[in-house]
């Protein structure tokens, strides 16, 4: 119930924001997909370069789509407009609110992918979508909605979320396997990236995408973050002495 | 009843509060005092478990509240002193929202929200959002939100702040309406008046401690419920006397520049707390 009540609020918030969500949803990526897919028209593992770069953006779609949803929302609430002081006070569980926003950060993730999946439906690339490939999007994005509820319980002021971005966002979406494979890069510093969520995500949309297998290992990995982000923050909307 | 128990709160090295021992019954209306950063939003912020306490404990009906204490959270409603709503929300949807964090039926959320925001004159701005409402309207659609889900225990930080004299005195109406209804009402202000007027029992608290605790008529009585304002070269100083007759007396002999008057709740709050600040 209370998580149907957080997927309520994320609601009205969509209807209001519609068009500023949609068109943030789309200019970075499409910017991306004009610069680097058809201004640079060039190839990549004897493909078309757009062939390889669409499943990575589709993939950070929701990477970006979720975590700001979620890092920006919980930072206003809890530090400029104390709305969190409803929730808190309210007799609804905490981990349903957790979850609530969980799930709500990821549809928001979902939607962003879905928008780029629209845009790019015209070009002919022959790649395939199916519902393991909106599982993976939807669990990443998932994984990125708990990061964004751990940083903003940590959030000192209002203007750590931008720096949030900047940090983790930015750099994720620039070096986990959206633009080149990270098996270009140089080892150890491969291992380290190759282990990020988005890595993983990017890569198994990527084998869908081309009729392969994506394997097992992802799946654990992204989940693996699932739960001790997960963990880390009903641990901290439960314990934490100064929310 | 609610019992404060030796409730400790601290900041790194600075204790907010400092083993406060407080015992709320039920239907009491009950002001808690002090200047500012004496801790009482923090207590507040405590009682609705937004604060975890350091050392101590809270306890509704013998139950410990706690972050995890549906039952005891369903108890209680929080008018806290910023406006803690989504601002990009209307105000239909600050009710609603209120509504589904209780649990209550939506045709139930629908009734109350007409029938509060009718009773506070906010019918006709309900489909505005909460950024581009005045003060007075925010403070208003909380006490709305707070009373939505009926509860058995308000907690009012500072409700009337920013309000004109008119709709205090409205709010002061309702609150005793409220209380009236055996509603068990906490609150802190800084318009002693207010306490004053509304409360039952009021504690001063400064430096997060409890430091008396009483009805204001007692607090009065105690300072003296007569008071002569005088006009000295160090500035209004205020003489009181517990007995009528002892301050005309003494009126009568301080010429032009004294008035009498009675003692206020203000006069005790100014007292004791002008007296902790010449001892430092």
């Amino acid at each position: 119930m209370g998580i149907i009540t957080v997927l309520w609020e994320k609601w009205t918030e969509f209807k209001r924001e519609f068009y500023k969500i949609t068109l943030a949803a789309m200019i970075s990526p499409m910017m991306y997909l004009i610069i680097f897919g058809m201004g640079i028209q060039t190839t990549s593992h004897g493909e078309p370069y757009l062939s390889y770069l669409i499943p990575g953006i589709v993939a950070m779609s929701t990477m970006t789509g979720s975590f700001s949803a979620v890092a920006q929302n919980m930072s206003v609430q809890r530090l400029y407009e104390k709305a969190l002081d409803q929730v808190m006070i309210s007799p609804t569980p905490l981990w349903q609110f957790i979850i609530g926003q969980i799930i709500g950060g990821s549809l928001r993730g979902m939607y962003a992918a879905g928008v780029i999946l629209l845009l790019t439906m015209p070009i002919r690339t022959g790649l395939i979508y199916n519902g393991w490939s909106f599982l993976i999007l939807f669990l990443n994005g998932t994984v990125f909605s708990t990061i964004a509820l751990v940083l903003s319980f940590l959030a000192k002021s209002y203007s750590d979320a931008p720096k949030y971005n900047a940090y983790i966002i930015v750099p994720m979406s620039f070096l986990c396997n959206t633009f080149f494979s990270t098996d270009q890069m140089p080892s150890g510093f491969r291992q380290v990236v190759s282990a990020l969520p988005l890595s993983q995500a990017s890569a198994m949309v990527r084998a869908i995408a081309h009729g392969e297998d994506p394997g097992t290992i992802g799946w654990f990995v992204l989940l693996a973050y699932l739960v001790v982000f997960g963990t880390i923050s009903f641990l901290f909307i439960y314990k934490k002495k100064n929310l | 009843m609610i019992e404060i128990k030796n409730l400790t709160k601290k900041f790194g090295d600075f204790t907010a509060v400092d083993h406060l021992n407080l015992t709320i019954e039920t239907g009491e209306f009950f002001g808690l005092l002090g200047p500012n950063g004496a801790g009482k939003t923090t207590t507040i912020s405590m009682l609705s478990t937004v604060l975890l306490p350091t050392e101590g404990e809270i306890r509704i009906d013998g139950e410990l509240l706690g972050r995890r204490a549906s039952a005891q959270k369903r108890k209680l409603a929080v008018v806290t002193q910023e406006y803690s709503m989504r601002q990009d929300m209307t105000m239909d949807e600050v009710m609603e929202y209120q509504g589904r964090l209780y649990y209550l039926p939506r045709n139930v959320i629908r009734e109350k929200t007409d029938e509060l925001l009718a009773f506070a004159g906010l019918t006709e701005y309900r489909k505005r959002v909460v950024r581009r409402l005045s003060g007075g309207m925010k403070r208003k659609l909380m006490v709305c939100r707070a009373l939505m889900i009926e509860p058995e225990i308000l907690l009012l930080d500072e409700p009337t702040a920013g309000m004109d004299a008119l709709a205090r005195r409205q709010m002061w109406n309702l609150l005793r309406q409220l209380n009236g209804k055996n509603l068990t009402i906490i609150l802190t202000t800084h318009y002693m008046e207010e306490a004053e007027s509304l409360c039952g029992r009021v504690a001063l608290i400064e430096k997060g401690k409890l430091d008396m605790i009483d009805t204001p008529s007692a607090m009065i009585g105690n300072l003296g419920a007569f008071a002569v304002d005088e006009m000295t070269e160090k500035g209004l100083t205020s003489h009181f006397f517990k007995n009528r007759q002892d301050a005309i007396t003494y009126l009568s002999q301080a010429g032009d520049q004294a008035s009498f008057r009675n003692t206020t709740l203000e006069d005790v709050f100014v007292e004791r707390v002008g007296r902790h600040l010449t001892k430092k």
